[in-house]
């Protein structure tokens, strides 16, 4: 188990390296321009005025503010996006990666058991998403200040473990299509997309009646709360997608453990 | 030392992967050294070799970390075998495995089969990219294991390498295991043919009349042959006449499939 995970821990080193540094980055950039943001504030209501009651939902009343700020823009845009993107493709390529290389004969021709590879992928990609939203969470914590954006240090924890859990969730789905189908690309594509409608879905439904009863279905619903960064700890929120990582994980320890394996 | 023959496409490899878990049989159990191949899979894969016919290795480590991570999923065993297999093989273990040659990524996957000293070989054509040199050095290895009382279960579609390193062989085709022998006795039974090249003409039957003989055919100056077995009979009716040239084709594994599932038809 130790090899196992280790080999799948090391798959992620350049992807830690690399997104952490894009995250970082992504995040001085955007607390850099927070100051100036704030200081058209007034502009900025008078835009938010006009703004559909979706958008003003989703992002939060005040973007101004240094929650509503971080939530709309960091949380809710450009850093949720680099998550996913390390989250889908990581999982993607967890099991249907390996087997696309034809690496995969090999690793499951030694004593390990096809349940203890997926596992050692998983925990690998749980370390990966939990270290980028420690990163996220640090950079904010510590660079704030320099930029006026002062966060209570727990609301921004909650909030960071929430992106995390967020996208564990959908790397857990990706995780799973792939093992289940062998299929790298099958896996980000499907996944990409489910995010995608997730994401209309959730959005949209603030103000599209017909929508409403299918918010719950999307996982934003449960991550992008209004409370998110001010409302402290979400339980719920927090076991439904904890909940869909499960079941994800479970299906794919299921179809993997029987499936036949490309060669 | 446990040859299995069979033209490309007639479920060699399907029966390997079988054989160890990497797919499922429909119906049916696989048993290896009398045990489960799904249930008692890390036991069994514990004790075998395995060489696929094609594999990827891990482009981004080297040699070394990708056969030491191999030592660890198997308990640490054969991490002190790396170093001797690779030299042996002249195998550069240091560098990435992404700049190795096709022929080199075949023997570190070699070495990742024999370096824990398995109880069962399970090779895939393994020889195809290695250099012949090399070819030598697998064979010495296949010895020295044997020697040791390994078995090896080599699947190829090439007779050579089946004939030299196996004792006992099992023709396989679209699915269905044709023959089990001793590799003697399959090239015995197989038909191979001969052509004689006379000065003149020669009658084709006084071939044909032969016992070995299956077939004589005369065009021209030349008589061409058919023959199963000895070949005693058929030499010194030909010495009989001026012999310019001959020219015997070792039986194609066609051949010897072509015949063997006739005779397993019949039987």
């Amino acid at each position: 188990m130790n090899g196992l995970l280790a080999k799948a821990w090391r798959d992620h080193r350049r992807t830690l390296t690399g997104f952490g540094i894009g995250l970082v980055l992504t995040e001085l950039l955007y607390m850099a321009v927070y100051p100036a943001m704030r200081d058209s504030a007034a502009d900025l209501r008078a835009m938010m005025e006009n703004l559909p009651e979706a958008f003003r939902q989703l992002f939060g009343e005040d973007i101004a503010s240094p929650e509503g700020y971080l939530r709309s823009q960091l949380f809710g845009e450009l850093g949720l996006i680099l998550f996913l993107v390390v989250a889908i493709g990581s999982g993607a390529r967890a099991i249907a990666g390996e087997e696309e290389a034809r690496t995969l004969d090999l690793l499951l021709a030694t004593p390990a058991r096809r349940a203890q590879v997926l596992r050692s992928k998983a925990i690998a990609l749980v370390v990966l998403i939990t270290t980028l939203g420690a990163i996220a969470f640090a950079a904010v914590l510590v660079f704030g200040p320099a930029f006026d954006l002062h966060v209570d240090a727990f609301d921004l924890a909650t909030a960071s473990l929430m992106l995390v859990l967020t996208s564990i969730a959908f790397a857990s789905i990706a995780l799973a299509i792939g093992a289940a189908t062998g299929h790298r690309s099958a896996a980000i594509a499907v996944t990409t997309g489910t995010a995608a409608l997730m994401y209309v879905v959730n959005a949209l439904g603030v103000t599209v009646e017909a929508l409403e009863p299918f918010r719950p279905l999307s996982l934003f619903r449960w991550y992008l709360s209004p409370l998110l960064l001010t409302g402290g700890l979400a339980p719920v929120n927090i076991a439904v997608l904890l909940a869909v990582a499960a079941i994800a994980y479970a299906a794919a320890h299921v179809r993997f453990g029987r499936r036949d394996l490309a060669s | 030392m446990f040859g299995f023959l069979g033209p490309n496409g007639a479920g060699k490899t399907t029966t390997i992967r079988t054989m160890l878990d990497l797919i499922r049989a429909t119906s049916g159990h696989v048993r290896v050294f009398g045990l489960d191949s799904i249930a008692d899979a890390p036991s069994i894969h514990a004790r075998v070799g395995y060489v696929p016919g094609e594999f990827g290795l891990y482009e981004r480590l080297t040699g070394e970390e990708y056969l030491r991570m191999f030592a660890a999923l198997r308990g640490g065993t054969g991490a002190d075998r790396i170093a001797p297999l690779a030299e042996r093989l002249s195998l550069d273990i240091t560098v990435k495995i992404r700049e190795l040659s096709h022929g080199n990524r075949r023997k570190a996957g070699l070495i990742q089969a024999f370096m824990h000293e398995p109880d069962l070989f399970v090779l895939d054509e393994p020889t195809q990219g290695l250099d012949p040199l090399m070819q030598q050095e697998f064979h010495a290895m296949i010895d020295e294991a044997r020697a040791r009382g390994a078995t090896v279960f080599l699947s190829s579609h090439v007779l050579p390498e089946v004939e030299r390193v196996c004792d006992r062989v099992a023709i396989i085709r679209e699915g269905r295991l044709i023959s089990v022998d001793d590799i003697g006795e399959l090239k015995s039974k197989a038909l191979r043919s001969i052509d004689f090249h006379f000065e003149a003409p020669v009658p084709a039957g006084d071939f044909a009349s032969l016992e070995s003989v299956v077939s004589a055919r005369a065009h021209g100056d030349s008589i061409s042959l058919v023959v199963r077995g000895p070949l005693d009979e058929v030499v010194k009716a030909a010495a009989r006449h001026p012999v310019v040239n001959v020219e015997t084709r070792e039986p194609s594994l066609e051949d010897i499939f072509l015949q063997a599932y006739r005779d397993g038809g019949t039987a």
